[in-house]
């Protein structure tokens, strides 16, 4: 238990103002688009997510966890793997819930497009309002799929303008 | 797996170079310094893997190769170590086929008997006695005193082999054959120091 090693180094301002700069535009964009599909009590949830894909294609966007791939790809399939989960085990939420964050990690894993927002949208597909129930299998295009990819086309504006940045790391 | 040979890694990282390093890339590293330094150590091994596997014994290998006929008598064997600073000699019979070795240890193990490690203790025991030991090989060849069956590999060994060999056998040099087990060339340790120094070099 006793660590081995130390954080890694901290980054230069430069990059906290660019990560702030990404972030607001990011999201900004997605609440404003989102506003008009969504009712607002499900845009707060599906910003949850977002709001946790946002760290990394803004904060730390050389990590692999922030590649488009892994953002497009974890969303989707997680999206996907929650509204399965809950159609399979409802009532049990407990049940849905935990089989679905844990199957979208697996598959998530499997698929080379581990993304921890990921495993928010598989959870917010089995406690999501009656909206997003309702939504069924066009959750995964509305708002996880669409959002994903409305934040992506910002990181990759705003990730490149500065000389020493570059977005993505990689395609696939 | 340690392996002793591979193991002796002469640009070990620190923990601090890596640290340093990590600071002048721009952003943040998702990687602990700690498991940047594994892959970093893995992938000099694997370099040097890839490097000492490539290179065979033909290409590292004394192609002028000395050796001594299996019945020249010792004083001749002895002279032409001595003349040419070599430490061991290749035996062969008639078309250069390799039956033995005579090294500097098959000489004291017969001149000074059972625990003869070193020059000094013949020394010593010649002169102790009234009689040097040696006297009576003077009439020996060199079939009578040679290491047999030497210990050969062929042109295409990888030099990692042969320095695996040295190290497990215990030898310091090892002819090299062709199927028929004639006499091409000789690999001996220094060859190997020498050639994965100059690598080392290269890597850099």
């Amino acid at each position: 238990m006793k660590g081995t090693t130390k954080s890694p180094p901290v980054v230069r301002l430069s990059e906290i103002i660019w990560s702030w700069i990404g972030a607001f535009l990011g999201i900004a964009a997605v609440a404003l688009i989102n506003g008009y599909l969504l009712e607002k009590q499900d845009l707060l949830m599906i910003i949850g997510s977002f709001g946790a894909s946002a760290v990394l294609i803004y904060g730390a966007i050389k990590s692999p966890l922030a590649q488009p791939r892994n953002l497009l790809g974890g969303h989707v399939l997680s999206a996907l793997i929650g509204v399965t989960a809950y159609k399979m085990f409802y009532p049990h939420l407990w049940l849905a819930a935990s089989v679905a964050v844990a199957t979208a990690i697996a598959v998530m894993h499997a698929t080379k497009t581990l993304h921890p927002p990921g495993g928010a949208t598989a959870l917010i597909a089995v406690i999501g309002s009656q909206k997003i129930h309702s939504l069924g299998y066009l959750y995964a295009v509305i708002p996880a799929g669409l959002g994903a990819a409305i934040m992506l086309f910002v990181a990759l504006l705003v990730n490149n303008i500065p000389k020493n940045r570059r977005y993505p790391e990689f395609w696939l | 797996m340690k392996d002793p040979y591979l193991d002796t890694n002469p640009m070990d990282i620190s923990d601090d170079d890596i640290f340093m390093a990590m600071k002048g890339i721009n952003g943040y590293l998702d990687i602990t310094p700690g498991d940047f330094k594994e892959i970093y150590r893995l992938a000099y091994r694997h370099a040097l893997d890839r490097m000492t596997h490539s290179v065979t014994a033909g290409e590292v290998m004394t192609t002028d190769v000395v050796f001594v006929k299996k019945d020249d008598p010792l004083e001749t064997v002895a002279e032409t170590m001595a003349r040419l600073g070599i430490a061991g000699v290749p035996v062969v019979e008639p078309g250069e086929k390799v039956i033995g070795i005579v090294s500097e240890k098959d000489f004291l193990f017969h001149m000074g008997g059972k625990d003869a490690k070193s020059f000094m203790e013949v020394a010593a025991q010649c002169l102790r006695s009234t009689g040097c030991v040696a006297i009576t090989m003077r009439r020996q060849k060199a079939e009578d005193i040679m290491t047999s069956p030497a210990i050969t590999v062929r042109k295409d060994t990888p030099v990692s082999e042969i320095a695996t060999i040295f190290t497990t056998r215990k030898i310091n040099r090892v002819p090299i054959t062709d199927d028929g087990g004639r006499l091409l060339g000789i690999v001996a340790r220094e060859d190997i120091v020498k050639y994965s120094f100059s690598q080392s070099l290269r890597c850099q």
